[in-house]
């Protein structure tokens, strides 16, 4: 039975319910071939300006829920390897590490790799957008881990950014630990993934010729 | 013409709601890309092609107010000179 636990199962609720009430209307209007009185022009006007307009709405935040989960991120066959660490319990990548986070939850890919700067919600969209070129150009005939087809790199590196969300780069034991190269990575001239770099090792062991950096 | 209108509006309609809905069920990355872009475009186009046939319906059975175009403005002549002017 189809339950509702979070606002994005209840906006494809939504979205669903108004697809199938307008697809009704539709189909009322193609067997009745009703005059276009009042009364029909009211319910086409539901049918083909309201309800769709609900589907649109409530389906584009719905979906772009869903392009922020984990899954998503692993529904193309190349992004295999990377799936199966993050969601592996044994594993103590920095990727699974943080996949069990609950503070990350099912959006670990896109709380580490999306841009976070003001917009960054659409620059990362973007990126996204060249992800499925490429992938339907470069990948899509590739083997079941993407065998066969180019590095999997970043677009542009990684920045330490993306860790001091979370990880605060003015804690009292960040400091402690990290002494002379605090200034540097704050200041952006070292990284974070410089040192602590195992990210995703189960990817880049699966795929033949890629190096540590090829991850980054 | 605007009953043809309505009935390609309708099944432009069904084609788009089939597209979202399938792209709420599968969220595949192309079919979402596929859903935001052709599904969207086509249901507007539908909603624009009714809207369209409900004025040329209106149209034809006169409700539509058409503004007829303005009549001269009639200005008096001026009097004739040694003419009386008008009782008052």
């Amino acid at each position: 039975m189809f339950s509702i636990h979070s606002t994005e199962q209840l906006l494809k609720a939504i979205a669903l319910a108004s697809a199938v009430l307008s697809v009704l209307v539709c189909v009322w209007y193609i067997v009745r071939r009703p005059h276009l009185n009042r009364v029909t022009k009211s319910m086409l006007l539901l049918g083909l300006g309201a309800f769709p307009l609900i589907v649109s709405l409530t389906g584009n935040i719905a979906s772009f829920e869903y392009t922020l989960s984990r899954p998503f991120c692993g529904s193309c066959h190349v992004m295999g390897p990377y799936l199966r660490d993050a969601e592996d319990p044994k594993s103590n990548s920095l990727a699974a590490m943080h996949s069990r986070n609950h503070k990350f939850g099912e959006t670990s890919c896109y709380t580490c790799h999306a841009d976070y700067q003001m917009f960054g919600a659409i620059t990362t969209k973007q990126n996204g957008m060249k992800h499925l070129f490429k992938y339907l150009t470069e990948y899509a005939s590739t083997g079941p881990d993407g065998e066969g087809g180019p590095t999997i790199h970043l677009y542009k590196p990684f920045k330490s950014g993306a860790c001091m969300q979370c990880h605060s780069a003015t804690a009292k034991k960040w400091v402690e630990t990290h002494g002379d190269s605090a200034d540097a990575i704050r200041s952006g001239e070292m990284n974070c993934i410089d040192c602590h770099n195992d990210i995703h090792p189960l990817a880049l062991s699966r795929r033949p010729g890629a190096g540590k950096g090829a991850d980054k | 013409m605007a009953k043809k209108m309505v009935l390609f509006s309708v099944l432009g309609t069904i084609v788009a709601m089939i597209f979202m809905a399938a792209s709420i069920l599968f969220p595949h990355p192309l079919l979402l890309v596929l859903a935001m872009s052709i599904g969207q475009g086509i249901a507007i186009f539908a909603l624009v092609l009714y809207l369209l046939a409900v004025a040329l319906d209106l149209q034809a059975s006169g409700a539509a107010y058409i503004p007829a175009e303005e009549p001269p403005v009639y200005e008096e002549p001026p009097p004739a000179e040694g003419s009386e002017p008008p009782p008052a």
